[in-house]
C-alpha cells in the first residue's frame, strides 16, 4: 500500500510529520513533486473556481497523485490550538480536494488537535483506515519527533540587506507559485528571516499591544515575528507575501503595516496571473529603495523613532 | 575642443517606447515619445536612427535604460545602469524638486504611487493583476463614447454633476455607463464621472489608508488628462502638478541615473539596433516548469536570453544581459 502526501497547504510544514507517521507503521509514502505548471493547470481545472490559488494548487497536487498511490491523505483540520481558528478552507479541504482524487480514496481524518490530545483521535483514525489500527501510538510519536526536528524556516546573515519574509509556508517556500522569490532576493543581496526562527516567547510579546490577538494561529506567529524582527534591528524592512483573495492574509498584512511604521514594507500578492515582469519590478525596487533608505541614513528604521514610539505604547 | 558628454535615457514601456538625451547636468535637450505597438525593438530602431541625425555615438558618456522591456533594451544597446520604472520616475521627481513627497504615475497597463521623502523613496505600490486604475481603462471607455483620449480631458472639465460610476471593474464601469447614457445624463458629466472612479480606484488600489502629501507630482501618459488631473485635485484636496515632459519622466530618470556611473560608458552606439535583429520566444523542454525563454537574436547568433527561472539559458552566453544585470544590483 502506498499513501499519496500531496506538496502544498499544511504538508509545506507537515511533510516529515507525514512521512514519519507512515514509515512507523511500515507503509511507503510518495509526495507530490514541487508545484510545475502541469500542477497549476490541474488544479485550476479539478477545483472550485472560488478557491484561492493556493488551495487550487492544493488540489493540483492530489492530480498529481491519482493513479501514483492507494489512497491520499487530506485531512479536515479543524483547530490547531484551543481558541484559535483556522481558515474554513482547511476545513473543508477533502471536500475540495474530491474532485481532483476522481475516486481515489481519500484519508480526511479531522484534526482537533486542542494542545495535541486531540491528535490521538486522528492518529487512531488514519491508522486504521490503513490497516495498521494498533500502532497508533508508536506511530504519533514518530511523527510528533520528526515534526520537531525538521529544519524550518530561513535565517540568513552576511547579505548586504536582511527583511522578515513573512507569509503562509505554502506561499514562501512555493517556488513556482512565487516565482522563486528567495532566490530572487538572495541575488538582489537581499537575505530573509522567517518566523520559524522567531521564538515564542518573542512572539506573544507583541500580542499584549493589540487591542486582542488574532483568532489565527498563523497570524499571530506572523504579525508576531515580523514586529519582533523589526524592533530588534534584526531586519530592514518587511516583505508579505499574500496569496489573493486570502482574508487572512489581508488582515495580518494590514495589522502589521499598521504598527511598522514607516518602515519598508513591501506586500507581493501572488495569483495564478501573475506575470513575473512586474513581480521582478517590485523586487528590484524594493531593493534600491532599501539601498537609498540606507545611504540617507533611515530614520525610520527600526533603530529610529519608530522602536522607541512603539516600546512608549506597550 | 573635447566631445561633450551627454546622457541617454531610455525606458521602453508597454505602451510608448521614450528615449530622452540631457547634458551632462541633466538638461533636456532631445526627446521622443514613440509607441511600442507590441515592437519594442522595431521602436527602438526608429527612435535610434532618428537620434542618430543629431548626436554622435561619442557624444554619449553613458545610457540608463528602464520600462519593463528594460531587460530586452538593455540587452540590445549596451547600458550603464538598468533600473525599474519606479526608481527612475523618483529620481526624475526628486531632480525636479528634492521636496516632493508624493508621485502619482499611471501608465497604459499599470500604475504606482511612490512616496519619497528627504528626496529618497520611503514605499511605493504598484498595481497588480487589475487595469482599472490605468490609461488602458481610459481608453477602452473613451473608444465606448466614440471619443478620442485627446478630447476627454477637455470634455471631462466642462461637467458641473459628475455622474458616480463604478470604477472597481472596467466591465462594471462599461455597464454603469450604458445605464447612465440611457438614463439621459450629459456625456461631459459621465465622462467627468469616469475620471472621477478611475482616480478613485487608485487610490483604494494603491494609495490604502495613507492619503498621498503635498507636493504631489503626477507623471506617465495619463497626467496629459486634464479630467484624470482635476479628479485627482479634487479627490486629495491638494493641488496636483503635472511636470513639464511628464510622459518621459520615466526615460529622464534613466538618464539622470547614468551619470552616477562611473568609468567609460557600455553603451553600442546609434547603429546597435539594426534590421537584423529580433527576439523569438520558445517554451523550455529542459523541465516541468515549461518556461517562456525569450532570445534576441543577432544576425541570426542569439545574443542573449532571459525568462528562464533556472537561468541555465543565459549562462550559455557570459555577456550583455547578465552583465546588465549584475549592474542593476550592484548599484
Amino acid at each position: 500500500m502506498v499513501i499519496g502526501i500531496p506538496n502544498g497547504l499544511i504538508f509545506r510544514i507537515y511533510g516529515d510529520f507525514a512521512r514519519a507517521f507512515f514509515a512507523e507503521l511500515g507503509i511507503r509514502t510518495v509526495f507530490s513533486p514541487e508545484t510545475d505548471r502541469t500542477i497549476l493547470d490541474a488544479g485550476v481545472r479539478s477545483c472550485e473556481s472560488e478557491a484561492c490559488l493556493p488551495v487550487k494548487l492544493f488540489c493540483g497536487h492530489v492530480a498529481w497523485l491519482r493513479g501514483r498511490c492507494d489512497a491520499i491523505l487530506v485531512p479536515r483540520l479543524m483547530r490547531l490550538t484551543k481558541r484559535q481558528s483556522i481558515c474554513p478552507m482547511f476545513c473543508g479541504l477533502p471536500e475540495l480536494a474530491r474532485g481532483a482524487a476522481a475516486g481515489t480514496r481519500l484519508i480526511d481524518a479531522p484534526v482537533y488537535a486542542p494542545e495535541c490530545g486531540g491528535l490521538d483521535a486522528w492518529a487512531k483514525q488514519a491508522a486504521s483506515a490503513v490497516g495498521a489500527g494498533k500502532r497508533w501510538d508508536a506511530a504519533l510519536k514518530a511523527a510528533m519527533a520528526a515534526h520537531e526536528n525538521r529544519k524550518a524556516g530561513f535565517c540568513d546573515s552576511g547579505y548586504e540587506h536582511t527583511v522578515a519574509l513573512i507569509g503562509h509556508a505554502y506561499n514562501i517556500y512555493d517556488r513556482f507559485v512565487n516565482m522563486d522569490l528567495i532566490r530572487k532576493l538572495h541575488a538582489l543581496g537581499i537575505g530573509v528571516i522567517t518566523h520559524e526562527r522567531v521564538a515564542d516567547a518573542d512572539i506573544a510579546r507583541h500580542m499584549a499591544a493589540l487591542s486582542k490577538p488574532p483568532f489565527w494561529y498563523f497570524a499571530q506567529r506572523y504579525y508576531g515575528a515580523a514586529l519582533h524582527l523589526l524592533v530588534s534591528a534584526k531586519v530592514d524592512g518587511i516583505i508579505y507575501v499574500s496569496a489573493f483573495g486570502c482574508g487572512v492574509d489581508a488582515v495580518v498584512e494590514a495589522l502589521i503595516r499598521d504598527a511598522a511604521g514607516g518602515a519598508a514594507m513591501m506586500t507581493l500578492k501572488l495569483d495564478e496571473h501573475t506575470g513575473a515582469a512586474g513581480f521582478d519590478t517590485r523586487l528590484e525596487a524594493f531593493a534600491d529603495m532599501l539601498g537609498r533608505r540606507k545611504a540617507n541614513g533611515d530614520h525610520h528604521s527600526p533603530a529610529g523613532e519608530y522602536a522607541y514610539g512603539y516600546a512608549g505604547a506597550v | 575642443m573635447g566631445v561633450r558628454k551627454l546622457l541617454l535615457g531610455i525606458d521602453v514601456g508597454s505602451v510608448s517606447t521614450n528615449l530622452v538625451v540631457t547634458d551632462a547636468a541633466g538638461e533636456l535637450i532631445e526627446r521622443l515619445y514613440l509607441p511600442t505597438a507590441g515592437r519594442p525593438l522595431e521602436a527602438l530602431l526608429l527612435g535610434f536612427s532618428q537620434l542618430a541625425k543629431r548626436f554622435d555615438d561619442a557624444e554619449i558618456g553613458a545610457c540608463g535604460v528602464t520600462g519593463s522591456g528594460r531587460q530586452l533594451a538593455a540587452a540590445v544597446v549596451g547600458a550603464d545602469i538598468v533600473k525599474t520604472e519606479i526608481t527612475a520616475h523618483a529620481a526624475a521627481a526628486i531632480h525636479v524638486g528634492p521636496g516632493v513627497r508624493t508621485i502619482l504615475e499611471i501608465g497604459g497597463q499599470d500604475s504606482k504611487i511612490i512616496r519619497i521623502e528627504d528626496g529618497y523613496v520611503t514605499d511605493f505600490a504598484m498595481n497588480t493583476v487589475c487595469a482599472a486604475g490605468t490609461g488602458s481603462f481610459l481608453d477602452r471607455q473613451a473608444q465606448r463614447l466614440n471619443m478620442s483620449i485627446s478630447e476627454f480631458g477637455a470634455c471631462a472639465l466642462r461637467s458641473t454633476a459628475p455622474v458616480r460610476i463604478a470604477g472597481r471593474c472596467a466591465v462594471f464601469a462599461e455597464s454603469d455607463m450604458i445605464s447612465k447614457q440611457q438614463a439621459g445624463h450629459a456625456i461631459e458629466d459621465i465622462v467627468a464621472g469616469l475620471c472621477e472612479a478611475l482616480v478613485r480606484n487608485y487610490l483604494n488600489n494603491l494609495a490604502g489608508h495613507r492619503m498621498p502629501e503635498p507636493p504631489v507630482l503626477f507623471q506617465g501618459g495619463v497626467a496629459a488628462n486634464a479630467g484624470i488631473v482635476a479628479a485627482f485635485e479634487k479627490a486629495l484636496g491638494v493641488p496636483v502638478i503635472v511636470p513639464p515632459h511628464h510622459d518621459v519622466r520615466g526615460a529622464y530618470g534613466a538618464a539622470l541615473m547614468a551619470r552616477e556611473v562611473c568609468g567609460p560608458t557600455r553603451f553600442s552606439g546609434f547603429g546597435c539596433v539594426t534590421s537584423g535583429l529580433f527576439a523569438k520566444g520558445f517554451e523550455c523542454d529542459g523541465c516541468s516548469n515549461g518556461c517562456e525563454v525569450v532570445a534576441l537574436m543577432r544576425d541570426g547568433e542569439p545574443a542573449a536570453y532571459w525568462g528562464d527561472r533556472c537561468g541555465k539559458w543565459g549562462v550559455k552566453l557570459a555577456g550583455t544581459a547578465a552583465d546588465a544585470r549584475r549592474q542593476t544590483t550592484s548599484a
